[in-house]
């Protein structure tokens, strides 16, 4: 019964844990501490009853296991007090509750109490007297149940043993049974029926008469079968194996349970002396060479081969010698295979000045980590130098490694890059040099193609200032300016008609008429160069202060140079890099980055004028313009540009395109957009209604920017020149509508011009109209690009 | 399965042949109606095909004339065979060839050194269109070359290179700059013009030796405020077409009498503070123009000379009226045209002009037509800044670049675009032959030209192709017999 009540316990323990599976799944998280400690609670409460049941088994285990079955899951700690309280008034009252709730365990419940009601209620037997006169304890029948296998309740059997049964041929009885009374002999049937019978055999009809009973002995099929077998001398059940497998109780597996708890023989841990000896023998053989280990049989043929040749050394004490045909020297070792060797071979060995130019790379642009060292002997290989470099970098490797594993990212590249036309779509765009302008002795500093779009005039160290026929390459006019100092700007006036050339060398700016003006278009334009010489004799300028210079003197540059066709040379005080006129060619601005307080000027060709409008000016002036449209002003600092309203006289905008130095800019025909170029090889784009940063950075370029340019004549064009000697031409194209970002695609690299002491192309220019480029090279030439 | 059967059977066995059909347009080579079919081997070549039509049995020609074939409008350049196999055709299908009298490899004949760019050339001789306004005063073997130069200077050269003439300096009534333009009007007048932006015309004169002569100024013509970039000249009416880089078309007579007066402002003379005065020694008379029209490099048509046709820079070529002196019809192209010549053809000529974007557009200028670039020749490596057709003939032209050569076009030979040259618009021309400049040779080409540039190409008849460059030579090539007729 205890087995089976530990089962019990075991099952209900199962039940709990499910409905309080349940019970999680159905719940949230805030109640799930709340559900393990009732668990909790159940499991103690489970133990303490084992406890019980452990301690009183005998007594009230049945009911013990009753009150566990019928308890309900105790849910709360009063409850589990209830349970227990109810479980010790169940064991005052056992069997009182009834259970509804397994069925499983109902049944067997049920009839564990119908047995306990028949112990318990009324005893099983009935005293009567017997005929002593003493007390007899009658047991109720037994009643066997249905499938009872009780064999001896048969029939009643004659008693009457191994006589012959016609003795009782005269009797009415064939017998008597085991309480004494008679069989009596079976009516047999009349004649008719024995015919029949014999006629019609019933199924298992021998013929025989039983003699126990006086019958007539049928036997079964099954029974006949037996019969069979025994005459046959076979086994007679069907089905009975005479040979089963042995069960191997008594095995060398030391089973978990073995069937004998005896413990292990001594003998068993005690080195056998038998063994020892024998294995001594072997040793003793295998010493003594008797015993051979195994070797494959092809092996040990061969060593046997082997064992036959003999060798000899025959430079075992090899002196050097002279070379003779008769000697013949001993076969060189083969020199080591790699570098990396302590004794390296000497085509390994680099040569002096590997070895510095090793020592002279960056460590991790070195291709190798080490260099190849031969030592004599290994004996003479030093320690490892690098040991404790290495292990501290290694240390350090693992001290900052991430600990987070990087996701890759299993993205086509591809995908990623922004949608752009393709060039050939773009056209057109320069693409190659169609004409080289040759002339200039030294750099050509600046270029500029004039508004008809027909001459080009270039400057350059020669002191020089050059007009071109643009498209075949002729030098039309040339005038030295300086001798001494180069022509860093040279500018047309940007009005129709006029061919007015404006020049800076060293820190003067001449304005100047190259002859390919027809005579009236000449005379028109001497007129507005000399219209100022008038407004500045007439007094109109402004009255300086006694002992303040002027910013600027205009004057006639002499005789010499007027002939030429240099009509007006202005004198200010430090030397002009740039010269930027504004739209309408009244006005002009040239920057002087060494010039300080009066960096930036402005000049009026009509007054004959000159203004500094920066009193102070943070940071060197790098270059100046005018806006296409609008009355604004931009100045370009080493690092930013400030946008300057000319009516207002005030700050508008500061730009920062986050280049470390300027080198130029241009503002698009538009007005709203700005491209800047920075020695730092940037080009950057500028939305001005967008943002002060950057709308797009541009590092192709090798070595610094020179010069940016839009095309001004409506192509959505613009080139930036750089040291590398290459011009890169981009498309951008900018929409008027606002939502809609300039799309750029670089289009083309213009390469030609040489890289001379570091300078490439110095100056860049479009043609008015035509996708043409031109530049200014630092090898003394321009080129034409279309 | 026909693309099997046809290679199949176009199997390529020795001696197998093909059946020709031979055409032409050439009047005087007309085969007779029963010798055009012929069978010929499948691996004969132009000049195996040449042969036999000059054989006795075909044409029976007293010389030789070299033929070409065209085959579907190309030239046959391999085996009949190759063509076959390209195009994908059967053996068996009959091929029409048709003939024409082929153009003859231009050869180098002789160069006359300069010392400056040569900017313009001119030809007179027997067939060239000023020869024959000259008429019967033109002296047989008198060839002359007329070379404009960027010093300033005109020069005129016998066939044999030496300089019978030079015009004389600004100062005795020369350019004052360079020139950019010149043309014989006749055996005894030239005009010129330049930078200097005046039409000058010169009387010609020879010594009876033929080995001195003289360049006279007869006439200035003022009228132009840019720099004059070509001249042309029609000899029965006497009127000189200017373009000019202020984009004015001027038409200019040279006869003083009937010439208007020059306009008073643009004359040197009228300026005292011209800065270098110019003191002409020589007055020569001053005209002006008949007419201005708003347009560019101007060419006239070679059948009508009251129709003058324009190339500009702003990619526009314009028919002009040249007795109204009105633009008639504009057409635009992709490019800024730089040159223009017109080809006689049928009614009206076709143009072509050179574009700056290294090709030159064949241009039909008729209003009524619907595509206007016919074709586009392809082959130069720079700017086409000269064009000069065919003395004699109304397919073939020749082109001066910058890129150093002069390329010889046959408009016959027709292939459709490709895709990346803008396909769609009429068919592509090659070149039939290069002529690379001879003062170059062995020295290291470059693609662009890079100092050797041609300027201005002439073609004549008698004398050949005469070019003149930045290498500072009149170049004269010349096919032997160049078309051999």
């Amino acid at each position: 019964m205890a087995p089976k009540s530990a089962d019990k316990k075991r099952k209900a323990s199962v039940q709990e844990e499910l409905s309080d599976d349940e019970f999680n799944d159905l719940d949230f998280d805030g109640a799930l501490s709340q559900s393990e400690d009732e668990f909790e609670a159940v499991s103690t409460d489970e133990e303490d009853e084992e406890d019980d049941g452990d301690n009183d088994a005998s007594e009230a285990e049945e009911e013990d296991d009753e009150a566990l079955h019928s308890d309900d899951i105790p849910s709360d700690e009063e409850e589990v007090n209830d349970a227990i309280e109810k479980l010790l008034k169940d064991k005052i009252e056992p069997g009182v509750e009834a259970d509804g709730k397994d069925d499983d365990d109902d049944l067997t419940a049920e009839d564990a109490r119908g047995q306990n009601d028949d112990d318990d209620d009324r005893p099983n037997y009935r005293v009567e007297k017997d005929a002593n006169g003493n007390e007899r304890y009658v047991y109720p029948e037994i009643d066997p149940v249905y499938d009872s296998d009780d064999s001896d309740a048969q029939a009643p059997e004659n008693t009457i043993g191994d006589i012959p049964l016609s003795f009782y041929d005269q009797y009415p009885h064939i017998g008597y049974d085991i309480n004494g009374k008679k069989i009596m002999r079976p009516a047999t049937g009349d004649a008719l029926d024995a015919l029949l019978d014999s006629i019609e055999v019933p199924q298992g009809w021998t013929g025989l008469t039983d003699p126990a009973t006086g019958k007539p002995l049928q036997l079964s099929r099954d029974e006949l079968e037996i019969l069979k077998r025994v005459q046959m001398n076979e086994i007679p059940v069907d089905g009975y194996d005479p040979y089963p497998d042995t069960v191997e109780w008594f095995t060398s597996f030391e089973e978990k349970m073995p069937l004998s708890a005896a413990p292990e023989p001594k003998r068993r841990f005690l080195p056998s002396k038998h063994e020892q000896k024998r294995v001594m023998k072997l040793v003793r053989a295998i010493r003594e060479g008797r015993i051979l280990p195994y070797k494959p049989p092809e092996e040990r043929e061969k060593e046997e081969e082997e064992k036959e040749e003999v060798h000899y050394d025959i430079w075992q004490d090899e002196q050097p010698r002279d070379p003779h045909v008769m000697h013949i020297p001993a076969p060189k070792l083969p020199p080591p295979g790699y570098d990396l060797s302590y004794n390296p071979p000497a085509e390994y060995l680099p040569t002096k000045e590997e070895k510095e130019a090793w020592a002279n790379q960056d460590p991790e642009e070195r291709e190798k980590e080490y260099v190849p060292q031969k030592y004599d002997s290994l004996r003479k290989v030093p320690g490892y130098d690098m040991f404790v470099k290495e292990r501290f970098e290694r240390c350090l490797d693992l001290y900052l490694a991430p600990r987070i594993r990087k996701n890759r990212l299993n993205i086509d590249p591809n995908s990623l890059l922004p949608k752009l036309p393709r060039p050939e779509e773009l056209k057109p765009f320069p693409t190659v040099c169609q004409t080289t302008y040759r002339g200039h002795d030294g750099r050509v500093r600046s270029l500029n193609i004039d508004p008809s779009g027909q001459w080009l005039a270039s400057g350059g160290d020669d002191g020089t200032v050059r007009v071109w026929e643009l498209l075949t390459g002729r030098q039309i006019w040339s005038v030295r300016l300086a001798t001494d100092e180069a022509v860093n700007c040279v500018r047309w006036r940007p009005t129709k008609g006029t061919a007015i050339l404006a020049a800076a060398a060293g820190e003067d700016i001449f304005l100047m008429i190259p002859p390919v003006l027809d005579p009236e278009a000449e005379q028109e334009n001497r007129a507005i160069l000399d219209v100022g010489f008038g407004h500045a004799t007439s007094g109109q300028q402004a009255p300086l202060n006694v002992g303040q210079t002027p910013p600027a003197k205009w004057a006639r540059p002499g005789t010499k140079l007027e002939d030429e066709g240099v009509l007006i040379r202005i004198t200010v005080r430090s030397t002009v890099k740039v010269v930027s006129w504004h739209r309408r060619g009244d006005h002009f601005a040239t920057t002087s980055p060494s010039g300080q307080r009066s960096a930036v000027a402005i000049h009026t060709l009509s007054k004959h004028l000159t203004q500094i409008p920066f009193r102070k000016l943070s940071g060197l002036a790098q270059t100046a313009h005018f806006h296409p449209s609008r009355p604004l002003f931009f100045v370009a600092t080493q690092r930013m540009i400030r946008c300057y309203d000319l009516q207002k006289l005030e700050l508008v905008k500061v730009i920062q395109p986050g280049a470390r130095w300027i080198s130029s800019f241009d503002i698009h025909t538009g007005g709203d957009n700005l491209i800047v170029g920075s020695y730092d090889r940037r080009l950057l784009w500028h939305d001005l209604d967008l943002s002060t940063r950057p709308y797009k950075t541009m590092r192709f370029h090798e070595q610094a920017i020179r010069a940016v340019k839009y095309h001004k004549g409506g192509l959505p064009l613009f080139v930036d020149a750089s040291d590398d000697g290459s011009l890169q031409v981009f498309h951008g194209k900018v929409v008027t509508d606002l939502m809609e970002n300039p799309t750029i695609v670089p289009v083309k690299v213009l390469k030609g011009h040489k890289v001379v002491s570091n300078l490439g192309v110095l100056d860049v220019d479009w043609h008015p109209k035509e996708p043409w480029v031109v530049s200014a090279g630092a090898d003394g030439t321009c080129r034409l690009w279309m | 399965m026909d693309v099997t059967m046809a290679d199949s059977t176009a199997a390529p066995e020795t001696g197998s042949q093909v059946k020709v059909i031979f055409t032409t347009t050439e009047a005087d080579l007309q085969l007779p109606e029963s010798k055009r079919q012929l069978l010929v081997p499948a691996d004969i070549r132009r000049y195996g095909l040449s042969r036999i039509l000059n054989s006795e049995s075909m044409l029976a020609t007293p010389t030789a004339v070299p033929f070409d074939f065209l085959v579907n409008g190309t030239f046959l350049t391999g085996t009949l065979e190759d063509y076959l196999k390209d195009s994908g055709l059967s053996f068996e299908t009959t091929v029409t060839l048709q003939y024409v009298r082929s153009l003859i490899p231009p050869v180098y004949q002789a160069s006359f050194e300069h010392d400056d760019w040569v900017s313009a050339v001119d030809v007179l001789s027997q067939t060239s269109p000023a020869g024959r306004w000259s008429g019967d005063a033109f002296q047989q073997g008198r060839d002359r070359i007329l070379s404009a130069s960027y010093d300033g200077l005109l020069r005129i050269w016998n066939s044999s290179g030496q300089v019978i003439a030079t015009s004389p300096a600004s100062s005795l009534g020369g350019h004052s700059a360079s020139v950019k333009a010149a043309k014989f009007l006749s055996n005894n007048q030239i005009a010129s013009a330049g930078l200097d932006r005046t039409i000058r015309v010169w009387k010609y004169t020879e010594s009876d030796d033929q080995f001195s002569g003289e360049l006279r100024p007869t006439l200035e013509l003022y009228g132009h405020k840019g720099p004059i970039e070509s001249l042309e000249y029609e000899g029965t009416s006497k009127r000189i077409l200017t373009a000019s880089a202020d984009g004015t078309i001027g038409l200019w007579s040279t006869s003083k009498s009937s010439a208007p007066a020059a306009p008073t402002e643009l004359l040197p003379s009228t300026h005292s503070t011209k800065r270098r005065k110019i003191s002409s020694s020589v007055s020569t008379a001053q005209r002006g123009p008949i007419s201005l029209v708003p347009a560019h490099h101007a060419v006239f048509d070679p059948r009508d000379r009251t129709v003058g046709y324009s190339a500009s820079l702003d990619h526009t070529v314009r028919t002009l009226d040249l007795a109204t002196g009105l633009v008639v019809s504009t057409l635009a192209t992709a490019h800024p045209l730089l040159s223009l010549c017109a080809v006689p053809r049928g009614s009206s000529p076709l143009l072509a002009a050179g574009t700056s974007a290294r090709h030159i557009a064949m241009v039909d200028p008729r209003v009524s037509t619907t595509t206007t670039s016919v074709m586009t020749l392809r082959g130069h490596g720079n700017k086409v800044v000269s064009i000069a057709a065919a003395p004699d003939n109304d397919f073939s032209l020749a082109s001066g670049s910058h890129d150093g050569t002069v390329r010889i076009w046959d408009l016959r030979s027709v292939r459709p675009a490709k895709k990346d040259e803008g396909g769609g618009i009429g068919g592509v021309s090659e070149p039939v032959y290069v002529i690379e400049r001879e003062g170059r040779q062995g020295k290291k080409k470059s693609v662009t030209g890079d100092g050797c540039k041609v300027f201005g190409v002439a073609w004549d008849k008698t004398v050949g192709i005469v070019s003149g460059g930045e290498d500072k030579r009149v170049q004269i090539n010349k096919g032997r017999d160049i078309f051999a007729s």
